[in-house]
């Protein structure tokens, strides 16, 4: 670790919260779900430090809607005597500092720039990036359905963060911090009275340990072969049969922290107004690709779930190096049909292995 | 409130004047309303109408619409039971009526806000009296704004 | 559970169905499985833990699986009502499908529950269930367990928001679909959302805003609540596909609640059964019409 170190008490980290609200930011952070029969989290914009639950379970949605919105209006129109006059919507990208954020859901962000940036700027995205200071938090490493590992993470991986965060595992509590970023840097900078002297608590090498260990074994799967085996076997019976549980209720895209595909629906608001607004979307349900002729080139489940797999394993590595998943398994978690994404890369590289064995020297 | 002081004392500009939409069925209470105009009966003027071929027709999201779209009030209504034109419309559109009254109220929509009757084509009485009295009680209850603008902030 | 492994491989050895859809131990729980051969019926379990409505498997909208051809589908009672509803709605014919019953002593709410079953972990619908032993089946399997324990915080839930003025209700309600990001797992796991096309998904004219704004997401869950009034068989599917955790069953409830009330309705398993929407007694109550 080369980068610049501090600590971080327990009650400093509240006094930094508070601070960072005093100043008008908005601090969004892991809490309790309000409402729910089951201990589950959400992130949320917080007014107190005390409802932050940093050790609490995986927040159930990504942090993609702090960039993202499920839906956000574009522009707005008005008819006038054979005319159409258009207001852009104004620009809302408040000054936000992400607190505890999973290192799975901080590794999205910079994968999604991509994307974001590639035959137009997306401008709502990137200024919500540019207002946003991400603080990771490592992490314990959740259940079987995480798989970091495949994807080139680890439950303390920094990608995406600005500062982060290792819990020092002692009884008090508080933070070994590692700076990333300038940006981090800044923020770090800016508040600094709360921050103290670098010391590495003798817990922290032994939680990283620990957390790492408990993801690792949770698949072997390697991307780079498993591209390869896609690329060739379009039509490869597996598809056939691999989402016969899968309902296409896209729960896997809404709390997936890499899906970004959104729709854009013009919304009348009586007879001569209305908005322009971009929602979330999903290659799971069937009207993704449903034409105005009637003709879905996606016809079944099975195709639709091919073109998940696809564009996360295949299609985007291949027009941006980069895979789009960070082995958060939330998809699996969420899945009302039982469909598991590291089940399936482990068939997938199975496959990928005796096509190579059979393909190689006898 | 006779016709002579309605004229000489407009309400204040920025009273609160329901915005109130009633949509009925074309063989009964669109007669019957019609009647009451005839008949010059007083009423108040916040109703606007939207006329449709029988209560079966008037799915309950048209209700929901109005609201989507700023109304203050709704009022459905038709033939009374036994008279649907076409049998059995208002029977089977009473009992869609019944549950989605409900689900309105437990989402918080305040039911007062809403009045269904039947109406004949003779009661154009009884019509005004639906008009006057629902009119009434939306202008207690106040704008419902909050409906229509569920949609700022995002 | 052996009878089922037995009964189920004899069904496809006979030529009797193509497939068998039922549960399966997965990596992660128990799952909904497509067994096709003697050999994957060994697979096949059922425990407190097979939560999910496998009714939903014979929905017409599942191409995919149509073309499999004739299928076993295991079946809790309160998953045959929904296949009751099915058939009433001339959506699947009787000879299409093998129906296999299951006596059900009630299931988790949850698929990551654990333990005996309690009122802390059952399932809302399990309390007082009258369909533990299904009629409408081919193939009727297992002993019947005890009856299962009534989980009470549904029915707490209503009543306390009943309790609430109009204006609390709607704050509650705004708070809790603010979540919603209209993914339409709801729609797509519900066994009885069968529609080719959803009015939720028409454009011209838009009833149903499809932005998921709250404006939008109000006029969507009361659609949803009504289009399944007198159909719901209240198995929770989506509730539990939600990612938002939105308390679905906390509206189907309400309206289970009104259909029993008043036009005597509860979940059948009785495919005869006239359905409460869509048949009328000149003596309906009116008492909310002038």
């Amino acid at each position: 670790m080369s980068n610049e170190q501090k600590y971080l008490s327990e009650s400093e980290f509240d006094a930094l919260v508070r601070e960072l609200i005093a100043s008008g930011k908005r601090v969004v952070a892991p809490v309790a779900a309000e409402d729910d029969l089951e201990p589950q989290a959400d992130y949320r914009a917080v007014s107190d430090p005390a409802k932050i639950v940093l050790d609490g379970p995986l927040p159930r949605r990504s942090l993609k809607e702090f960039f993202l919105p499920a839906t956000e209006a574009l522009l707005r129109w008005r008819l006038k005597k054979g005319d159409v006059a258009l207001d852009e919507t104004e620009a809302d990208y408040p000054e936000t500092v992400v607190v505890g954020a999973s290192p799975c859901d901080a590794a999205a962000l910079p994968t999604v720039d991509r994307v974001m940036d590639w035959d137009y700027r997306d401008e709502p995205w990137f200024g919500r990036r540019e207002a946003t200071v991400v603080i990771s938090r490592a992490c314990p490493g959740r259940d079987s359905s995480c798989f970091c590992p495949v994807v080139g993470l680890a439950p303390d991986s920094t990608r995406g963060a600005d500062v982060m965060l290792y819990p020092s595992g002692e009884d008090a509590g508080g933070y070994l911090v590692e700076v990333i970023t300038e940006r981090g840097a800044a923020l770090v900078a800016a508040h600094s009275k709360h921050f103290q002297a670098p010391r590495e608590p003798a817990g922290v090498a032994r939680l990283r340990e620990e957390a790492r260990a408990r993801v690792d074994g949770n698949s072997s799967a390697r991307p780079d072969e498993i591209r390869r085996w896609l690329d060739k076997n379009f039509e490869h019976e597996l598809w056939d049969r691999l989402a016969e549980r899968c309902h296409g209720c896209g729960a896997c895209a809404a709390v997936c922290p890499t899906c970004h595909c959104f729709d854009i629906v013009d919304e009348p608001e009586g007879g001569d107004s209305g908005t322009r607004r971009r929602n979330w979307d999903t290659c799971q349900a069937a009207v993704f690709t449903l034409h105005g002729s009637g003709h879905n080139p996606r016809e079944t489940q099975n195709a639709r779930f091919r073109q998940r797999v696809l564009h996360k394993f295949a299609i985007y590595p291949e027009r941006f190096g980069e895979i789009l998943c960070t082995g958060c398994g939330r998809c699996v978690r969420a899945c009302p049909g039982g469909m598991d994404l590291p089940e399936i890369l482990e068939e997938l590289g199975r496959l990928a292995t005796s096509s190579q064995s059979a393909g190689g020297t006898p | 409130m006779s016709e002579a002081t309605a004229t000489r004392t407009p309400p204040a500009v920025d009273a609160f004047e329901p915005k109130i939409i009633a949509f009925v069925c074309n063989w009964c209470t669109y007669t019957g309303a019609d009647l009451a105009g005839t008949s010059r009966l007083q009423m108040a003027p916040n109703v606007r109408i939207i006329r449709l071929p029988c209560t079966g027709r008037i799915d309950p999201l048209f209700i929901v619409k109005a609201f989507e779209r700023g109304a203050d009030g709704v009022i459905v209504s038709g033939c009374h039971p036994g008279d649907c034109h076409y049998t059995a419309g208002n029977f089977h559109a009473r009992r869609r009526f019944a549950v989605a009254r409900e689900i309105m109220g437990f989402l918080g929509i305040d039911l007062d806000r809403v009045t269904f009757s039947w109406v004949s084509a003779s009661e154009g009485g009884k019509w005004s009296e639906v008009v006057n009295e629902t009119t009434a009680r939306v202008r207690k209850l106040g704008p419902f704004n909050t409906y229509r603008d569920l949609v700022a902030g995002s | 559970m052996q009878e089922l492994v037995d009964l189920t491989s004899k069904l496809l050895q006979n030529g009797d169905v193509n497939v068998v859809i039922g549960y399966e131990e997965g990596p992660r729980g128990v799952r909904p499985v497509v067994a096709a051969t003697p050999d994957d019926c060994r697979r096949l379990i059922f425990d407190h833990r097979a939560v999910h409505n496998l009714a939903t498997y014979l929905s017409p909208r599942r191409k995919h699986l149509r073309v499999r051809g004739r299928a076993a589908v295991v079946l809790k009672g309160c998953d045959a009502a929904a296949v009751a509803t099915l058939l009433r709605e001339r959506q699947l014919k009787r000879d299409d499908v093998v129906l296999i019953g299951v006596r059900c002593g009630g299931v988790y709410r949850t698929t990551t529950a654990e333990g005996a079953l309690s009122a802390d972990n059952v399932a809302d619908r399990c309390g007082g269930c009258a369909l533990r032993e299904p009629t409408l089946v081919d193939h009727l399997v297992g002993d019947l367990p005890p009856e299962p324990p009534t989980a009470g915080q549904r029915a707490a839930r209503i009543a306390a928001l009943e309790e609430l003025s109009p204006a609390e209700r709607f704050d509650y309600w705004r708070r809790s679909l603010a979540d919603c990001v209209r993914c339409n797992a709801c729609r797509a796991v519900c066994p009885l959302c069968v529609c080719e096309r959803c009015v939720a998904d028409k454009t011209d004219p838009q009833w149903i805003e499809s932005s998921p704004h709250l404006r939008g997401n109000f006029s969507w869950h009361m659609a949803r609540a009504l289009h399944l009034a007198g159909r719901c068989v209240d198995c929770g599917e989506c509730q539990r596909a939600c990612p938002a955790g939105i308390p679905l069953t906390v509206i189907n409830g309400k309206v289970g609640q009104v259909m029993g009330a008043r036009f005597g309705f509860r979940p059948t398993d009785d495919p005869d059964a006239p359905a409460p929407i869509g048949t009328f007694d000149p003596d309906d109550s009116q008492e909310f019409i002038r």
